[in-house]
């Protein structure tokens, strides 16, 4: 097999991308074929690369900067991205007919699968961040395009990614600089210096901004409402996740070397459990099918942060393979999601109902990516849930007593949610609701399959994708069933507890769609979730309305100069009858005076360093 | 060869001001094209082996050479290239003043194509202010008031620059007898590095003045938002597109590593204005209402960044700083493109009074995206490269505070251009503006051409870069 073959995942979507954006407007269904038949060659590429090793390096920038492609045990994971991307297009196919933009959407859905597809394959750290950065403006694209009203979300989305990435671009800086090489299979630090931590740091802000964990998550709850199911299904799994886990794991794995129980590592913890914590309660109380999801979607990240945080095999392991799991279920979600707001119009909460027997696939889809999202054997879910269990409680107990409360409240906004959409009587209005046609069922069941295949078999997704990739450092296998019963019997009484829970919330509201709000209205939190509303932990929010005040308060300065400036020259202008220079005439004494300073400025260095 | 750089426009010249005024009216942006395409691709070819033969020393009045290495070229392809912009971009009024404005145009080319091929510091000093003469009555064209003004404080601190210079080259010539590049350097390595003379040293603080204002880097910048706001549109596109970096980017950087070498202290304080400016042009910009003195103020700010790893003077950075002045030459020249446009459909450049433009003006709009991209260093725009290898180089030398500022500055930086975008571009049709349409067609298939550029280098940027490393040219 030759080596240019690596170069495929990358070439043949962006070359579909390219035709894609080619083909005039009117021709949605060519399109969609070429779409399809790309997203299609491009999964046939990857299952076949699978399982190789191929190296591809070739001169570039020069300054140790080499386009470095390898792949490996760890880059085959381009194959799960290959897969959803097809899945995507088929879905949206249907989904995006009476939505426009869809011709964008198939476009940067492809070119997102090109570069991500690059990002992981790269073996150079600038290679990667070239490829890192651009998805930044693809995202930006898929986001504003992938609804009417989402333009504010788009410019959220890229100011917060953006943010994030400068902290990358830094952590790239300070890592090869210290490293001396930018290739990434040779660098090895320890975190024993200052700039090595701090490299470290950066780096890591810049993966976990990409996977939007907390403080960078505040605009996946908005894109969830603002853009499309299809883009929601899409993003968890083959952009934004899959790539700020996978850089976050190879950072801990080969870049860094970091101990467990290190300050690093509690770091990461402390991280992930806030992400968990406070995105799963935000989760409970929502009242739309999709922002509920997209809450989830951010909780999920931080089961996975701290499964990697704690640098322990067992944890790295279960990280990775609750970010494939998570990928499966929270496509399938979404994707149900979607079909539901297609055939009744609405995904408010407070008017779905009794739709179980209307949609039965969409239904049973649900159902399983719900039982796996809340844990329950045997589905995928349960399993990696476990192994991060695990590894929390070897390192502090208090990490997996969080850990368990948010597995609590998953599991009852799940019911909630489950309950008030599918099951009951459906309202009047929706009495006539029929089952989605089959492009849109295609992908939910085959996703559904998967998380039931990836828990009851849990040996093919483990010893063949996740555990090679840790290659020397594991000692046993974890696949199979747990391997003791304390755990599990502990998430067991989580979700008895979860249940009773629900019964309680149903009874006492009166309606399953109020199943949680008794944890709403409880004191203590009551306030919590009153400033959460209100947008207080938004730290986008509080960042514009800074640099606004920033603004104004340089536009007060620069008025009061101009004003100084008017007054003075006024009163030479009752002189001087022109008007030119009612304005001028003090400003450029004053830009002359700025020279001179500038002038003392550099005399000062000059003289005072050279003398 | 090079001579034709000179003789090219000069003949363009000859050509616009023959008698029959109508008909010179009639051609002179075609004129002006042609002129600038032909020196472009002369440019862009001056390094293969087929020119050898003919690129021989030519001596001007003052005893100097004329020589045009692969720095000069890339200059020479830049002014070109933006001189193109800023012809298409056009001058309105009579046909008197179309003639006058285009002759124009070509003397401030000859004098930038002066500027980068010559290798003496009195013709520097020539070529300078035969660019900044013509500049000057560029600006002040329509004879506008605020245009009057902008002009005048131009003039006013070009005056200290070439104050400045002078002295510097006084001093130079006291030291060193000659003002060759070749001979300074010499001299200056023979006088045991080090112990510098005090003349020595005067004269380069009055060149890091008198090229720093040239440059438009803070605080010698008081010109600049005035009198490229303030300019006409095809003028703003010349002025923040080219003239500041040939007279003052590309003479610092030619001055800090082939003439006066090995002199940290005029290094540092260059490093230091560098990242004042990154700050001072973006915090800046943020604070403007009008698009163009947005855009101003980030001339400024990214002036900063260039000056910044001229000053630093690695490989990697100097590598930096020559792509970074073509980059930004790209990007600026096409934003300042789009606002003529949007100055044309709808009479203001105003930030509170447009918005949503992209409905009606898509290809302004997108292209803007392009050129914002590229200015705030996003892939896969060119912007990207730059700004990253200068942030590279400075880590890499250990200069870990600029390099903090710098990246940190590209925060405020994303900060103004998504308020420029929001602002103009996104969002809601700002009222009163439901009739608008699309620019007309040689100002949208200029910024198409540039957008086109500024995203084909950046994906391309390696490659060329590697192909530029094979033939020699870095």
């Amino acid at each position: 097999m030759s080596e240019w073959m690596i170069l495929l995942p990358i070439l043949v979507p962006a070359a579909g991308a390219g035709v894609v954006f080619l083909l005039p407007k009117q021709l949605t269904a060519i399109q969609q074929a070429v779409a399809m038949l790309t997203a299609a060659a491009g999964l046939a590429i990857t299952i076949l690369l699978f399982g190789r090793e191929l190296t591809f390096t070739k001169n570039w920038v020069g300054f140790g900067i080499y386009f470095d492609l390898r792949l490996y045990s760890f880059s085959a994971m381009i194959l799960i991205v290959a897969a959803f991307a097809f899945l995507t297009v088929l879905y949206a196919s249907v989904y995006m007919k009476d939505r426009g933009f869809s011709r964008s959407f198939y476009g940067f859905v492809l070119l997102a699968t090109s570069f991500v597809s690059g990002a992981m394959l790269a073996n150079n750290l600038v290679l990667m961040l070239f490829f890192w950065e651009g998805l930044l403006g693809i995202l930006f694209a898929l986001v504003y395009t992938g609804g009417r009203e989402a333009s504010q979300t788009a410019i959220k989305a890229l100011v917060i990614n953006g943010c994030a990435d400068l902290c990358l671009i830094l952590g790239v800086c300070i890592t090869g600089w210290q490293a001396a090489t930018f290739t990434m299979d040779q660098i090895s630090l320890p975190l024993m210096n200052y700039w090595t931590t701090f490299g470290f740091v950066m780096m890591m802000i810049g993966a976990i901004g990409k996977a939007g964990s907390m403080p960078f998550h505040s605009w996946i709850p908005d894109a969830a409402t603002d853009t499309n199911a299809a883009f929601m299904a899409f993003l968890p799994a083959a952009l934004d996740k899959i790539l700020g886990i996978y850089f976050l794991a190879r950072m801990t794995l080969d870049l860094f070397v970091v101990i467990p129980g290190s300050k690093m590592s509690h770091t990461m913890m402390i991280i992930g459990c806030i992400t968990i914590i406070f995105a799963v309660l935000m989760a409970l109380i929502q009242k739309d099918y999709r922002k509920l999801l997209g809450y989830h979607a951010v909780s999920q990240v931080g089961y996975m942060i701290l499964g990697i945080g704690t640098a322990l095999t067992v944890g790295i392991v279960g990280g990775l393979f609750h970010m494939v799991n998570n990928a499966l279920y929270k496509g399938c979600l979404f994707f149900t999601a979607g079909s539901v707001e297609m055939q009744t119009g609405t995904t408010d909460l407070k008017v779905l109902g009794g739709l179980g027997r209307k949609m039965p696939v969409t239904f049973a889809g649900f159902m399983v990516a719900a039982l796996s999202i809340t844990g329950v054997p045997p589905f995928n879910g349960f399993f990696s849930k476990e192994l991060i269990f695990d590894a929390a409680l070897q390192s502090n107990v208090i990490y997996f007593v969080i850990a368990a409360a948010g597995a609590f409240c998953t599991a009852a906004s799940f019911l909630k949610l489950g309950h008030t959409v599918y099951f009951g009587e459906a309202p009047r209005n929706l009495r006539d609701t029929r089952e989605a046609p089959w492009p849109i069922l295609v992908p939910i069941v085959v996703l559904a399959f998967a998380c039931a295949l990836f828990g009851a078999y849990n040996v093919l997704p483990l010893q063949y994708l996740i555990e090679p990739i840790l290659g020397e450092r594991l000692h046993h296998t974890y696949s199979g069933l747990p391997h003791s019963w304390l755990l599990p019997a502990i998430s067991a009484v989580i979700l008895v507890l979860a249940v009773l829970n629900h019964r309680y919330g149903v009874k006492k509201s009166g309606k399953p769609v109020g199943a949680v709000d008794h944890i709403h209205h409880a004191r203590p939190l009551r306030s919590l979730y009153d400033y959460a509303e209100a947008g207080s932990f938004d730290p986008y929010k509080g960042v514009s309305s800074m640099l606004e005040s920033l603004a104004i308060i340089l536009m007060g300065i620069d008025r009061l100069i101009d004003w100084v400036y008017t007054g003075f020259a006024t009163g030479i202008a009752t002189l001087v009858a022109d008007g030119i220079g009612r304005v001028h005439i003090g400003k450029h004494w004053m830009y002359v005076l700025w020279t001179l300073a500038g002038a003392v400025v550099v005399i000062a260095i000059v003289f005072g360093i050279g003398g | 060869m090079p001579v034709l750089f000179l003789m090219v426009p000069l003949c363009g010249i000859f050509l616009l001001n023959l008698p029959k005024r109508s008909i010179a009216a009639k051609f002179a942006s075609w004129l002006v094209g042609l002129i600038c395409v032909l020196l472009g691709v002369l440019a862009a070819t001056s390094q293969m082996a087929c020119w050898k033969p003919f690129n021989e020393a030519f001596v001007l009045p003052f005893s100097d050479l004329l020589s045009v290495d692969w720095f000069s070229a890339v200059m020479l392809f830049t002014i070109a290239m933006v001189t193109t912009a800023a012809n298409a971009v056009g001058f309105d009024g009579e046909d008197r003043k179309k003639v006058l404005a285009r002759s124009l145009l070509l003397i401030c080319l000859t004098g930038m194509n002066g500027i980068v091929m010559v290798r003496d510091l009195m013709s520097v000093y020539v070529f300078l202010e035969i660019t900044a003469v013509s500049c000057f009555v560029l600006i002040a064209i329509d004879q506008k008031i605020e245009a009057l003004g902008g002009a005048f404080k131009y003039y006013i601190l070009s005056g200290v620059a070439t104050f400045a210079i002078l002295i510097a080259n006084a001093f130079v010539f006291m030291n060193v007898g000659s003002l060759q590049f070749a001979d300074i350097q010499a001299a200056l390595a023979d006088a045991a590095a080090g112990d510098g003379a005090l003349d020595l040293k005067i004269s380069l603080v009055l060149f890091v003045i008198g090229l720093c204002v040239k440059a438009g880097v803070a605080p010698f910048h008081g010109w600049l938002p005035d009198a490229h706001a303030s300019a006409p549109s095809a003028v703003s596109v010349l002025l923040s597109g080219v003239v500041i970096k040939v007279a003052g980017a590309y003479l610092i950087l030619r001055l800090a590593n082939e003439v006066f070498v090995e002199q940290p202290a005029a290094r540092l304080a260059l490093m230091v204005l560098g990242a004042f400016s990154i700050a001072v042009g973006a915090f800046g910009a943020i604070a403007q209402h009008d698009m163009k003195r947005v855009l101003a103020f980030s001339s400024v700010s990214q002036m900063g960044y260039i000056v910044l790893a001229a000053g630093l003077g690695s490989t990697l950075a100097l590598m930096g700083a020559v792509v970074h002045i073509v980059n930004h030459a790209m990007f600026k020249s096409l934003l300042f493109v789009n606002a003529a446009a949007v100055k044309e459909q709808t009479g203001t450049t105003e930030l509170d009074e447009l918005g949503g433009l992209t409905e009606r003006m898509p290809m302004t709009g997108w292209t803007s995206v392009v050129g914002l991209l590229s200015a705030a260093g996003l892939p896969p725009t060119s912007g990207f490269w730059s700004k990253l290898l200068i942030i590279m180089a400075l880590f890499m030398a250990d200069r870990w505070v600029f390099a903090i500022i710098a990246l940190g500055m590209s925060i405020v930086t994303l900060g103004y251009l998504l308020m420029l975008q929001r602002n103009v571009f996104f969002g809601k049709l700002h009222a009163g503006l439901e009739e608008l349409r699309e620019a007309r067609k040689s100002l949208t298939i200029t910024a198409l051409a540039l957008a086109t550029l500024t995203s084909v280098v950046g994906l391309a940027f390696p490659v060329l870069f590697y192909l530029l490393s094979q033939m020699g040219y870095v």
